[in-house]
């Protein structure tokens, strides 16, 4: 087979998924290069599906106000697969008086960027969701926030890109980055090498090392995720959940389980590796879940799991071409909070590939930045 | 192992069996697992998340065996090709109430 | 955090001959088992095991299962039961649930002994309720005394499916048929025949097409397998029964060690995903073994060696015993263990077709299709003598490791020799007393003493028989051929239960001279 294409993508996640459908939807020829077996096997099946604005850096907000605007909403038809979209708000619980001031400053700071978040009182929170204890005191609250399935989301991006010619190959691990003549135009992979007129790095935390080959380094590093899902029972609310303790996230699925991320405070010193569950991880947030949320006490936790978060130095991602290395699209570093404004970096990084202006401006997470 | 997912697998071809169940914990049939496959989801892993498979209570203890032989029937390969799912803790569904009394100690101390 | 030198994960025969072998040489050792008892499978395997002495051979797996117990406790091992090992962890830590709460232990050596579970196969109606494992059958009927159903098909042919088939017929089930897709009978050919002259027609080359019923099953409707493992037009079989017992092998239940980071191997000679060991079955994770089924199915009887060795491995790691200590010891396991992967079964043997015995008989075909050797076959093998007045026939026609009757024989009657896979001979010249314990610690419930020499006319076929209720001497019933078909009618003559036999009655049946050979079975009815 030939191993041409217009587009090399390096990476099978959610990111690399969907900038290969952009792409692939306007006839660019497309290979994807998956390093693991399987598709999405990174950050994108290792997070609590939030699809969120409030909460986030003023850099990247642009892009998560537009995906939720613009692509969200009629992802399920332009992919044709229901990716259990949501948007019925976001609630950040605060149980302490402390807990209420870090929620005021991160919600004034989005009110800034123009996003529709304001505090609300523990009653007003029981109302949007009843489940809540009483322990609740307030909640910053986002009513345009939402979440979806994040395993599903990167598949439905996979499928539909696969059915409109996208060529994927798992199980290719790449080596390198070849520049030819002043361009990055071939990846070698243990067995192959593969040529495009643009090459898209969108592999986690592998990225850093495959950057690494053409001599650009992005500061990022390792930082254990861990989540858990409990049986099916019921729908209960739809609302996306997280903390100012910050001691777990996570929401309801259509299927009627939870999925919790966890919180451990170890998570930047774990273990080189794979990445692995800690043996505290599942109970510190069971824990965390039941003092605000009793009603879920008989509710079984049949899975957990950790994944990498290739957490940024500045904890935001690089979504940018690279001057020095012309053909070079890096998106990586999302730091933990990509899967929710993956469809739209995805569809941001096709841009950059195929030479057009980008949708969103991006200048703030250029790789530059780093070069000061 | 290096796996183009470009493959040409044949069209998905309805059976007289599609209806039956595979898993039980998820109620997925084997038509629902056949179409996955033609969808260009060829690993365990992949099957799972699309469709929930095996990762009902009984994780997989049941399924696994059937979902990795109509994988292996569809793309024309050996069952054992197909790699098993990652096993994540805990090995039995424990309730949230049980997993919150943990004081990170042994019992007696 | 409690720290122990081993945690054994799994009470069953390999955990436990693990932890009493680790225990043994002095370290600290706690076994976890999330059963109510402990013992795994062997408190529901009331049949005698094969094997020689050293493998506790003809002895009853309960029995083992008690003594295993009782030695765990004199080593001083402490077992915990109802402690679900719920996470193994770096470091060698596990979670346990226990009591509605979960705990942390540590070890610097663990032994996976988590076992086995039942495979399922998908057909039409297969999630209807009555269709079950054929190991559930055996737990309703051995553990907790309840009948799995009235009337059973069974679906598989391995020991599993054969044992479990003899063990309804015990409880007072009628099994309706045992079929296999594979187009000869997978366990032991002493299995099929206990069924089998107890009536239980055998279907291989035939798997089930579907479940009937709709509430719960009313029937099962069977097809015979063709080439390309599709079934072949017009051979539907119907069979109206409550139950359907599936014995379709059994998978490693190694998902700890795969959590533990231990390499694995989907191996189809061990049945499946386990980690990968070296001979001490330490895995790839220093001080991580895996002992018994867990790293590959085998008999009990594998496992329990399986256990002592990565015991013994476990404290040689932990410096309890010298590296000599430790090769002197496992070299008789080792052999122990070698002895019984030969013969026929052997797992490298699996799949293959085999036609001859050892000593160049040919192998009955009737055996491995019908589950009976037919009367002109029975006469090839060794164990089959024409000799005159009281005498042991042993109708053992396969090579299998097990050795009890050429143990038990005060005469020397029956001799194996060195090679406990070779066939029994029944020695020419060497007087039978018609003690009967071969009949008794025949695990394959093979041998049978015929007697043809005192009544003119008349043949004495005394018989191994473990059906309730026990007959009595005077008793009237049926004479049946090694198919189950009746052959003549019979009375009891003497019906023996000495406490040598463990719970194998001895009931000697009257028969006329032409039928020694053929009555191998006594039912005191017989369907028209």
């Amino acid at each position: 087979m030939n191993n041409r294409a217009d587009v090399v993508i390096v990476g099978a996640g959610a990111i690399g998924c969907s900038a290969a459908y952009y792409l692939a939807k306007q006839k660019i020829n497309v290979i994807v290069l998956e390093g693991s077996d399987n598709i999405g096997n990174g950050g994108s099946s290792r997070n609590g599906g939030g699809v969120r604005q409030s909460g986030r850096d003023p850099r990247e907000l642009p892009i998560a106000m537009y995906g939720i605007k613009h692509i969200w909403p009629n992802l399920k038809e332009e992919l044709g697969m229901d990716v259990e979209y949501y948007q019925q708000g976001n609630l950040r619980l605060g149980k302490s008086e402390a807990n209420l001031k870090v929620l005021e400053g991160l919600t004034s700071r989005a009110v800034a960027c123009g996003l529709d978040v304001r505090m609300i009182s523990g009653k007003e929170a029981r109302e949007i969701c009843p489940y809540l204890s009483d322990v609740v005191m307030g909640a910053s609250w986002c009513p345009t926030d939402g979440h979806a399935n994040p395993l599903l989301t990167t598949l439905a991006f996979y499928r539909k890109a696969r059915q409109l010619g996208a060529r994927f190959i798992t199980g290719e691990k790449v080596k390198e980055i070849r520049k030819i003549k002043g361009q990055a135009r071939q990846v070698v992979t243990e067995n192959n090498v593969y040529e495009g007129d643009k090459i898209i790095i969108a592999a986690g935390m592998d990225s850093r090392a495959i950057l690494n080959t053409v001599g650009i380094d992005v500061p990022m590093s390792p930082v254990l995720l861990e989540t858990l899902v409990t049986e099916a029972v019921e729908p209960m609310f739809y609302q996306m959940l997280g903390t100012a303790d910050a001691d777990f996230y996570g929401h309801q699925s259509t299927h009627g389980s939870f999925v919790f991320g966890i919180t451990s405070g170890f998570e930047p010193f774990a273990k080189a590796g794979e990445p692995v569950s800690s043996s505290h991880a599942v109970s510190l947030a069971s824990t965390g879940i039941l003092s605000y949320f009793p009603v879920l006490e008989n509710l079984k936790v049949v899975r957990s799991w950790a994944g990498w978060i290739d957490d940024c130095a500045d904890h935001v991602p690089v979504i940018s071409t690279v001057e020095e290395v012309p053909g070079l699209v890096v998106a990586c570093g999302f730091s933990g909070h990509g899967f929710g404004i993956s469809p739209a970096a995805g569809m941001l990084v096709s841009e950059l590939a195929a030479g057009t202006e980008t949708t969103v401006d991006i200048s703030a997470l250029g790789y530059h930045r780093f070069r000061r | 192992m290096i796996r183009d997912r470009s493959k040409d697998i044949g069209e998905y071809r309805p059976a007289s069996d599609d209806d039956m169940l595979i898993c039980r914990c998820e109620e997925v049939t084997k038509g629902e697992i056949r179409r996955a496959i033609h969808d260009g989801m060829y690993t365990l892993t992949e099957i799972r998340r699309y469709l929930r498979v095996g990762m009902g209570l009984c994780q997989g203890q049941t399924c696994t065996r059937l979902v990795k032989a109509i994988i292996a029937s569809e793309l024309g390969t050996s069952p054992a090709e197909t790699k098993p799912a990652t096993a994540r803790a805990p090995m039995r569904p424990v309730e949230m109430k049980v997993m919150a009394k943990d004081t990170g100690g042994s019992k007696d101390e | 955090m409690k720290r122990y030198d081993l945690i054994v994960i799994g009470a069953g025969p390999a955990g436990l001959s693990a932890a009493i072998e680790a225990g043994q040489q002095g370290l600290k050792v706690i076994v976890f088992d999330e059963n109510a008892k402990p013992g795994g499978q062997l408190f529901k395997q009331i049949h005698k095991f094969f094997g020689s002495k050293e493998h506790k051979a003809k002895i009853r797996g309960f029995r083992i299962g008690e003594e295993l117990l009782k030695a765990a406790a004199e080593a001083g091992v402490e077992v915990v039961l109802n402690a679900v090992v719920i996470g193994l962890y770096l470091e060698k830590e596990i979670t346990v649930r226990m009591d509605e709460k979960v705990y942390h232990y540590k070890a610097d050596t663990i032994i996976i002994a988590t076992g086995a579970t039942e495979n399922m196969i998908a057909f039409e109606g297969w999630t209807l309720p009555g269709v079950i494992g054929a190991g559930a059958a055996q737990t309703m009927m051995n553990l907790h005394g309840v009948m799995p159903g009235q009337r059973i098909f069974m679906l598989g042919s391995g020991n599993v499916g054969l044992v479990v088939s003899y063990q309804l017929l015990q409880a007072g089930c009628e099994v309706a048929a045992i079929c296999d897709a594979a187009p000869r009978i997978g366990g032991y050919g002493v299995h099929a025949a206990k069924v089998a002259r107890y009536g239980v027609p055998f279907y291989t080359r035939h798997s089930i097409i579907k479940a009937e019923g709709t509430d719960r099953v009313t029937g099962v409707t069977i097809g015979e397998v063709g080439p390309n493992w599709k079934f072949v037009p017009g051979t539907e079989k119907h069979f109206d029964v409550d139950t359907i017992c599936l014995a379709v092998g059994l998978s490693p239940m190694s998902q700890l060690a795969q959590m533990a980071g231990c390499a694995m191997e989907d191996n189809p000679k061990k049945a499946g995903l386990v980690p990968t060991i070296d001979e001490y079955g330490e895995t790839s994770v220093p001080g991580i073994f895996a002992a018994g089924d867990v790293s590959g199915i085998e008999e009990a009887s594998a496992a329990m060696i399986e256990g002592r060795i990565a015991g013994a491995a476990a404290a040689y790691r932990l410096g309890y015993i010298t590296l000599e200590s430790l090769e002197e010891k496992t070299a008789a396991m080792k052999k122990a263990l070698s002895s019984l992967r030969r013969g026929m079964f052997a797992p490298e043997n699996r799949g293959k077709r085999i036609e001859k015995t050892e000593e160049g008989c040919d192998i009955s075909i009737n055996l491995l299709e019908k589950g009976y050797v037919a009367a002109d076959e029975i006469t090839r093998y060794p164990g089959v003598t024409a000799k005159k007045g009281i005498h042991p026939v042993v109708e053992c026609t396969q090579n299998i490791p097990c050795n009890p009757c050429q143990d038990v024989c005060p005469k020397q009657c029956i001799k194996i020799g060195e090679d406990i896979t070779a066939l029994p001979r029944v020695e020419e010249f060497v007087e039978c007393t018609g003690c009967g314990l071969c009949v008794a610690a025949c695990p394959g419930q093979a041998i049978f003493l015929v007697n043809s020499g005192e009544t003119p006319g008349s043949a004495y076929v005394t018989l191994p028989y473990e059906f309730l209720p026990i007959p009595k001497a005077g008793d009237k019933g049926y004479a049946c051929d090694r198919s189950g078909h009746a052959v003549c009618e019979t009375e009891v003559v003497t019906v023996k239960s000495i406490s040598a036999y463990d719970k194998t009655n001895l009931v000697t049946i009257k028969v006329p001279v032409e039928l020694a050979d053929a009555a191998r079975a006594y039912r005191r009815e017989v369907k028209a």
